[in-house]
């Protein structure tokens, strides 16, 4: 497991640290956030057919059939 | 797999409570009781990216009630194929590496999709997904030298001596099937060609060239099927899913778990959540018969052959003896008809494997401030077991063991199954960023992904999209993406070694997989959506993708003959059936499903929709054919059948069984209360098995088939667009004329790979497995029903009149009468039954597929059919039939699906008269699923 370096968890919990330093949003502040367009997917079910796709002809993006989502042999 | 999907994060329902159409929303966030969690936005986060089986998708659950369909079609670009060409065609000239124009169609692969969503209680949520692609067309099986020949221009050379096409299906990948040696000095710097002299008559070294080609093979279209599930917990701050499916193709099987979980914390400005999946995949993928004589799977066999003395005259044939196969997993278990003191060929050879793979992964999304979020995750994923690609081969070249520097030697190649390892690990970071553009509403989103693997692989995804709202419920979305991967470091497009495969040189894993190369990708696209008012709305979608060697990042990606393109287009309607019942459907009470219909499943046409009003339907439709062979309505025995099934030549096959599914859509709008309009897309995927003829002889080397053997097809069907009219509407009789028809959007040129080791030509698939008429086709109806209490009855005529001789593959189907006579009864208020009698009668196939013009060059001759069964001939196609309906209505009484119905109707063969030979008739389901608004 010498693959896997530190460093990036190192950052990542770096970066959490950081977060928790972020202004307090209030509730009825979050309006903007509550946009459809503000959604972490707008388009889920694209996103889950771009998914497929890339998974089916890239070695790490996705889905090396792993995903249930077939062989993708072709 | 990747394990990471950032969103996954994301699941937040932070957000959702606070959607500001809802401000009454607002005050439940803090003090809500479990289960408001509820939330659109979240609903709208996480649903479907996830990748079924690894990654869990808890937001799903946290969806609204509803439906989605999806329709999408993928379609690869030709690829650029060189060969060795000899320009005049005479054999005299010495051939030169040429681009060849191809002939083979490049991947294509049609897919639609359904899910839907329901509260099983206010807590308890549950949601599935169905699946379905189809994929045909031209793939890279290996990578070899351009000189080595593998890529020839053969069948038709026109009389200008143009090449007009390139070989056929089967893979030149040995020298039995065309591929020549190459010359090579002896650090394999530089490729020669392997050239006759006719002078000397010896093999010399040619002109070098270190040129690279893919070796393509074409596939007949196959279908994958995936269904699964997700099960929620909800509480307010928090979500547990469990969820589980399966996907199946005729060589691969894959079923999965998954359990997944959301916390929020800090006022939900902080999301946790995390996702473990377990998927266990078999391999059991039959090598491609025609190639089978020239691929080495030596190290996968779990048998090898010896020859045993087997009486005192020292008389030897050869036996099977078992061993251990000594790939890293996965064996070959090949089957040997006749073995003699000579005779040991494979009829067949089946790969089989197991995998599974373990996912873990956890996610964090952060509130940054009120126009910014933050998603971070980080995932694990451990594989074991056969990972290799059963289809793929590596070309190795045997070298002598002494060479000098100066010169050149000739070797040849051979293919071998590719080998991986077995085990791989992987670890994948995201890091994603929104953010909100309060001036103009837009939202962008950025998103890094870095994963790295045990192979030696590692790979950089930026991508980026903005969300731009147009007003009156319009948005568009462009969207950018690059990627860019370093190769495996079995990555190989081509292995020297040792004189006898045997030298330490030999790897133990090697692979020419485009996707273990090293490459970059970019992509773009373009999303459009529009929501409608009453939950509905629509999305469609473009993107065109390139990979390219020299798009790397760093650069060193694989040369240019691994470059490729393709395009995607889809179209998704979505349905929040919470929306409509919110009042959106904007009419009062019950006004909102008055218009249900009472007939049975099978029957469309029947009912019209009130001014303004709008209905959606799914409607599926099964019909099987097995048992025995028919000769009219008498059944022959399968002699007889083969004998007389096929024309002038006995069958080389008949049908064992035949099945054809039908998805259809069905969009109905009413501008009058007199006339409702319909559109109805549909998709068909066809299955059928047959038995070859062991006394049938077959020309171009190939004698018979396999004893299993099955053809499918898939995809978009023919367009169907409709007028209804309300001719008669008393209180309880009416009267409906349909008028309108299908256009030819479903293809009739699929093609079966052709068999033989000789290039011959690709064949049409028989009539029957084509996925639309190929015609315009004129389909009016008239449709009588009436009700008196309990009890409803109807009637129905319906006729498809071809407008059109013949379509663009020759041929016309025969035009179609149907008559039906109904009744049901209302068991309860939510309940009926139905029973009918349904006539049809069919006409012949009119026109033909035109013979080939493909000529075999071994002999001469023009190509001939070697496939044929009664389902290639005209005249055995249609007939006269009587068919009892048997029927369940179901209408959904209260509820977020209220309204909804749900049919099914069983149609039970009662009489086949057949135009000449065909399988009989075992039977069809119709299910319907409707919702009017």
């Amino acid at each position: 497991m010498a693959m896997f370096r530190l460093k990036p968890i190192v950052t990542l919990l770096a970066l959490s640290l950081c977060l928790a330093a972020c202004t307090p949003v209030q509730p009825w502040e979050r309006g903007h956030l509550a946009k459809p367009q503000m959604a972490l997917d707008p388009y889920p079910l694209q996103s889950m057919l771009r998914a497929h796709n890339y998974g089916s002809r890239e070695a790490l993006s996705g889905g090396n059939a792993a995903q249930g989502g077939g062989c993708g042999c072709y | 797999m990747k394990l990471i999907k950032p969103y996954y994060l994301c699941l937040l329902p932070i957000i959702g409570n606070f959607r500001s159409r809802h401000p009454a929303k607002l005050a439940l966030t803090h003090d809500s009781p479990a289960c408001i969690v509820n939330s659109p936005l979240a609903a709208l986060t996480a649903a479907a990216l996830v990748l079924p089986g690894l990654l869990p998708n808890f937001a799903e659950a946290a969806q609204e009630d509803g439906v989605d369909f999806q329709y999408s079609h993928y379609q690869e670009g030709k690829r650029d194929i060189y060969g060795m060409v000899n320009h005049d065609h005479s054999f005299l000239t010495p051939t030169i590496a040429s681009k060849l124009p191809q002939n083979l169609k490049p991947i294509e692969v049609d897919s639609v999709h359904g899910s839907g969503r329901v509260s099983l209680t206010e807590c308890v949520k549950f949601a599935f997904n169905y699946t379905q692609d189809t994929w045909s067309g031209a793939t890279p099986i290996g990578t070899a030298p351009v000189v080595s020949g593998v890529n020839r221009p053969t069948g038709s050379v026109d009389k200008s001596f143009a090449i007009t096409q390139i070989t056929g299906a089967s893979p030149i990948i040995g020298q039995g099937a065309g591929m020549s040696s190459i010359f090579t000095n002896n650090n394999q710097s530089r490729i020669y060609q392997y050239v006759y002299d006719s002078v000397t008559k010896k093999y010399v070294p040619g002109d070098m060239n270190n040129q690279l080609v893919h070796v393509l093979s074409y596939a007949s279209p196959e279908t994958r099927k995936q269904g699964d599930f997700k099960l929620g917990y909800e509480w307010d701050e928090a979500v547990l899913d469990a969820g589980g499916g399966i996907s199946i193709e005729n060589d691969y099987e894959s079923r999965f778990g998954n359990l997944g979980g959301r916390l929020d914390f800090n006022q939900k400005q902080t999301t946790v959540n995390w996702g473990l999946s377990y998927t266990n995949s078999d391999t059991f993928a039959t090598l491609d018969p025609d190639a089978l004589p020239f691929i080495d799977t030596s190290l996968y066999d779990n048998s090898s052959l010896k020859l045993v003395r087997i009486n005192q005259f020292n008389e030897e044939v050869y036996r099977e003896v078992p061993k251990q196969s000594q790939a890293p997993a996965g064996e070959v278990d090949s089957t040997y008809p006749l073995l003699g003191p000579t005779g040991r060929t494979r009829s067949s050879s089946i790969l089989h494997g197991n995998r599974q793979d373990w996912g873990s992964q956890l996610g964090l999304t952060q509130v940054l401030n009120k126009n910014a979020l933050l998603a971070l995750d980080l995932g694990y994923t451990r594989s074991t077991g056969y990972q290799a690609n059963p289809y793929k081969v590596v070309f190795v070249y045997s070298l002598p063991a002494k060479m000098d520097a100066d010169t050149l030697y000739a070797v040849k190649g051979t293919a071998f199954l590719e080998t991986r390892p077995a085990e791989r690990n992987q670890l994948n970071w995201h890091i994603g960023y929104d953010h909100y553009l309060e001036p103009i509403e837009a939202a962008l989103h950025f998103d890094y992904h870095f994963a790295h693997d045990d192979w030696g692989i590692n790979a950089h995804t930026f991508e980026a999209d903005w969300v731009q709202p147009l007003g009156a419920d319009w948005a568009v979305t462009p969207r950018i993406r690059y990627y860019s991967q370093s190769k495996a470091h079995f990555y190989t497009t081509g292995v020297f070694t040792g004189e006898k495969f045997d030298s330490v040189n030999f790897p133990k894993y090697y692979s020419s997989d485009q996707r273990l190369s090293g490459f970059g990708a970019l992509s773009g696209g373009v999303t459009v959506s529009k929501q409608f008012a009453k939950g509905i709305s629509l999305e469609t979608g473009f993107e065109y993708y390139t990979h390219q060697g020299g798009l790397k990042l760093g650069g060193g990606g694989e040369q240019a003959f691994a470059d490729y393109d393709f395009w995607v287009a889809n179209a998704a309607l979505k349905i929040n059936l919470d929306a409509l019942n919110a009042g959106g459907g904007g009419h009062d009470g019950h006004t909102r499903h008055p218009h249900h219909s009472n007939a049975p499943a099978g029957i469309m046409f029947d009912h019209v929709l009130p001014k303004s009003g709008f209905m959606v339907a799914y409607r599926y439709l099964r019909s099987e054919q097995a048992g025995a062979l028919l000769f009219g309505d008498q059944p022959v025995g399968i002699d007889r059948a083969r004998a007389k099934g096929c024309g002038h030549k006995p069958c080389a096959v008949t049908p064992d069984f035949m099945a054809m599914n039908m998805h259809m859509l069905d969009l109905m709008a009413a501008p009058t209360d007199r006339l409702t309009l319909m559109l109805m897309p549909q998709w068909m995927d066809m299955d059928m098995t047959m038995t070859a003829n062991p006394n049938a002889r077959l020309t171009g080397g190939h004698s018979g088939h396999s004893s299993a053997h099955g053809h499918q097809t898939g995809g978009l069907g023919d367009l169907g667009l409709y007028a209804l009219f309300k001719v008669l509407d008393q209180s309880n009789h009416s009267l409906i004329l349909s008028l309108g028809g299908t256009a030819p959007t479903g293809a009739v040129d699929i093609t079966l790979r052709k068999t033989g080791t000789t290039p011959v030509d690709n064949q049409p698939l028989h009539y029957g497995m084509q996925l639309g008429s190929g015609t315009w086709d004129f389909k009016p109806s008239l449709t009588y029903a009436g009700e008196a209490g309990p009890f409803v009855w109807g009637a129905q005529v319906t006729g498809t009149l071809r407008l059109e001789g013949r379509n663009e593959s020759g041929f016309a189907f025969g035009d179609i009468i149907q008559g039906s006579m109904w009744g049901g009864y209302h068991w309860t208020n939510w309940l009926a039954s139905t029973v009918r009698g349904v006539y049809t009668g069919q006409d012949r196939i009119h026109g033909a597929y035109p013979p080939s013009t493909a000529v075999d060059p071994t002999t001469g001759r023009r190509f001939v059919p070697q496939h044929v069964g009664p389902f290639d001939f005209p005249d055995n196609y249609g007939g006269q039939f009587v068919d009892l309906g048997l029927g369940l209505n179901v209408t959904i009484p209260d509820g977020a699906w209220v309204g909804n119905s749900l049919k099914f109707e069983w149609l039970q063969p009662v009489h086949t008269d057949y135009n000449g030979y065909q399988l009989d008739r075992d039977g069809g389901l119709s299910f319907t699923w409707s919702a009017g608004f």
